[in-house]
């Protein structure tokens, strides 16, 4: 049965960098709480909704502050502040949640998808691992192309169990490609506690078998992991080759919004429900002298309104209908060359980038 | 009698098999305490322990191929693969190593696996892709896909006890229906044989799956009209039981096929194909094959009701070989 079992100690640490700005603190905090409240949302709108709460400070410190001609390829698990960050609208992600037409994929993808247009790779089918393999292809192509763009990848502690996940990091390596593989680790994989699937404490410890560092770090700590993820894209950035981050944490809901649970214990859900990352965070903000009490609260009210707003248009959202199925779409028209795209361009991926 | 729901019948089959044969032992993920997806293990655990039934990591390949590693040293595993839309990750293991070692060493070992797998349009629109005319189009391998509580039972009794690799395909509209009586008694499921569910005159109407019911359904609206259909219910995919579509089209001189995986290349191509070779002259019209169509398939409720063959499809196509 779960134990619980704490985060493991740093693996091939990274040469520490200059602590992160007031400002990058605060826009962290605010993008963990705006997921935290965007998700329960999704979890009232659909009970089959994937709950992320507990993870967002993994979520929040992997994508933030990446350039939007970078390329993102987030777990299925929270997806959406990642979407946020870079501009994607809170109502067409709701809608999308709730299987409305205007969601990015037009009802056609899953629920969790991201938009195509602002550099993600999309959850176009449901086989977990598979899109580690794509999310690597793309960094061959800036590799290829010899530019400082790079990739993020986030996926399960289940999902690493994949033999594309183990193909796609030898690759990584061995062509030193500009990618930041980060494990999502919440120590579940649906009913499954990670001590019944996975040998070993720590899935960084596998990262010096495939020839590359390996960083293990507290994924309740939004400001340590975004930290090591700075100088894992720095690396990425300048051709040093992928690196491997392991954030430890929770899942604090169950595989789905409805899971009645009764397979693990409710004194670690308890534990760790008392080491949730979202109040730590604030409380840290709080306690660095950033923000005081009332700021605390603007936060949440922040979030609480633009959620419900983007709620309501998402509700009033036409369900999806015959001009959505493009049932002649299969394959694209002959001649396009999507070449021709500029790289999207704008401001690092943060909190005041999301749209209504 | 006992009343049974198709996934009952399915955990009821693995039952009988794991207490008659103390090799037979299943794994998967979420098989154990859970219950496996859908309930699709519920009980087993509980009577047979961890030891018989193997939670294991998301690693299918190594799932199928472990499973194949150990049916070639004597024992009997079902394996599961959570959701069909999952078989791409372990092809290799089943198109490759399955299906080939029992020829290829010239009869000198068998494989006898089953891997089951959830497909089909369900109660909770996850995972749909139906993938089982691929697994047909390669020899060596049985795949059936029941439609009916007692052949979920029965069929997986006798996939175990098969000598060969057996894909077992389970629809998950039907995981949960309606209670129907299955015999006390296990049944002796016919490997090599579709079922008549219900005879008829006028046109043949050959399904799979959950088609097989809305075939059913197709066949009492148009009792009214004097439209009187024979349903078959395929459920032996590989080998396909080509003899009795062929006695059913001699009878009608009509034939539908109908299933819910994409038209091209799919079951029904290899019914017509098979069947125009073989009763050319008894067909009075060109049979009519239903499917999805054919792009991916979307994943809202509107789209997805919109992508998945109906009763009124099944009831135009009958209406179509009548009227040519
Ligand atoms: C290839 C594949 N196998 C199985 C599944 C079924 N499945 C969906 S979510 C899940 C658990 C994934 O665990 P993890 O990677 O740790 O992510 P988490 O759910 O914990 O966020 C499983 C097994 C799947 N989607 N894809
Ligand atoms: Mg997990």
């Amino acid at each position: 049965m779960a134990s619980l079992s704490t985060p493991t100690a740093f693996l091939g640490t990274p040469s520490p960098i200059d602590g992160i700005s007031p400002a990058d603190r605060l826009g962290l905090v605010r993008a963990m709480v705006l997921s935290r409240v965007l998700e329960r949302a999704c979890c009232e709108l659909n009970p089959r909704w994937f709950p992320a709460e507990g993870e967002e400070a993994v979520i929040a410190g992997a994508f933030y502050g990446l350039r939007p001609d970078d390329v993102a390829a987030p777990h299925y698990r929270g997806p959406f502040l990642a979407y946020a960050m870079r501009g994607a609208s809170l109502s067409r992600l709701v809608a999308q949640s709730i299987g409305r037409a205007t969601g990015y994929a037009r009802g056609r993808a899953l629920g969790f998808t991201g938009p195509a247009d602002l550099g993600f790779v999309p959850w176009v089918a449901g086989d977990l691992g598979t899109t580690i393999g794509v999310a690597t292809g793309c960094a061959l192509g800036f590799h290829y192309e010899g530019s400082d763009r790079v990739v993020v990848c986030t996926f399960g502690d289940g999902t690493t169990n994949r033999g594309d996940f183990h193909e796609a990091l030898n690759l990584a390596a061995v062509w030193k490609l500009p990618i930041v593989y980060v494990c999502q680790h919440n120590q579940y994989s649906i009913s499954l506690h990670s001590s019944q699937v996975l040998p070993i404490e720590s899935v960084a410890a596998r990262a010096p078998a495939y020839g590359m560092p390996g960083v293990g770090l507290d994924g309740n700590d939004v400001f340590a992991i975004h930290e090591a993820m700075r100088d894992a894209v720095a690396r990425a950035r300048d051709g040093r080759g992928p690196t491997l981050v392991e954030a430890r944490t929770y899942r604090l809901g169950g595989h789905w919004a409805s899971d009645p649970g009764g397979y693990r214990h409710p004194e670690d859900e308890d534990r760790w429900r008392q080491r949730d990352p979202v109040p730590r965070a604030l409380a840290d903000l709080v306690d660095a002298g950033i923000i005081d009490a009332s700021g605390v609260e603007s936060i949440w009210e922040e979030a609480r309104d633009v959620v419900s707003r983007a709620v309501a248009l998402a509700q009033a959202a036409p369900e999806p209908g015959a001009m959505d199925l493009g049932a002649s779409e299969a394959l694209a028209a002959s001649g396009r060359d999507d070449r021709q795209r500029d790289p999207r361009t704008g401001p690092p991926a943060g909190a005041d980038a999301w749209r209504e | 009698m006992a009343r049974m729901s198709f996934v009952e019948g399915l955990v009821e089959g693995m039952r009988h098999e794991m207490r008659r044969d103390p090799d037979v032992f299943l794994m998967g993920q979420d098989v154990g305490k859970m219950g496996g997806a859908m309930g699709g293990s519920r009980g087993l655990i509980e009577e047979f322990g961890g030891h018989r039934v193997r939670e294991t990591p998301i690693s299918e390949s190594a799932m199928v191929g472990a499973a194949v590693g150990a049916a070639l040293v004597g024992k009997r595993p079902i394996v599961e693969i959570s959701f069909g839309e999952f078989l791409p990750t372990c092809m290799s293991q089943v198109v490759l190593q399955a299906a080939n070692l029992h020829y290829m060493t010239a009869g000198a070992l068998t494989v006898p696996m089953v891997l089951r797998t959830r497909v089909g349009d369900g109660p909770y629109r996850g995972h749909p892709q139906c993938f089982e005319a691929w697994f047909a189009h390669v020899p060596g391998l049985r795949v059936l896909m029941p439609s009916t509580a007692a052949d979920a039972r029965d069929a997986m009794v006798a996939a175990i006890r098969d000598p060969n690799p057996v894909l077992f395909f389970e629809h998950m509209w039907l995981y949960h229906g309606v209670r129907e009586d299955v015999p006390d008694e296990v049944g002796s499921f016919d490997l090599d044989r579709a079922a008549v569910r219900r005879p008829g005159s006028d046109v043949t109407v050959a399904a799979t799956g959950w088609m097989v019911h809305k075939a059913l359904e197709a066949a009492r609206l148009l009792e009214p009209e004097g439209i009187d259909i024979e349903v078959i219910d395929l459920r032996t995919l590989a080998p396909l039981d080509l003899d009795t579509v062929a006695a059913s089209v001699r009878k009608t001189s009509r034939l539908v096929v109908a299933h819910e995986a994409w038209k091209v290349g799919g079951i029904g191509a290899e019914v017509t194909a098979a069947i125009a070779e073989s009763c050319f002259y008894d067909l009075a019209a060109p049979p009519v094959r239903i499917g999805a169509p054919h792009f991916p398939l979307p994943m809202t409720k509107p789209l997805r009701d919109a992508f998945i063959p109906s009763v009124e499809d099944v009831i135009d196509a009958v209406k179509r070989v009548r009227a040519a």
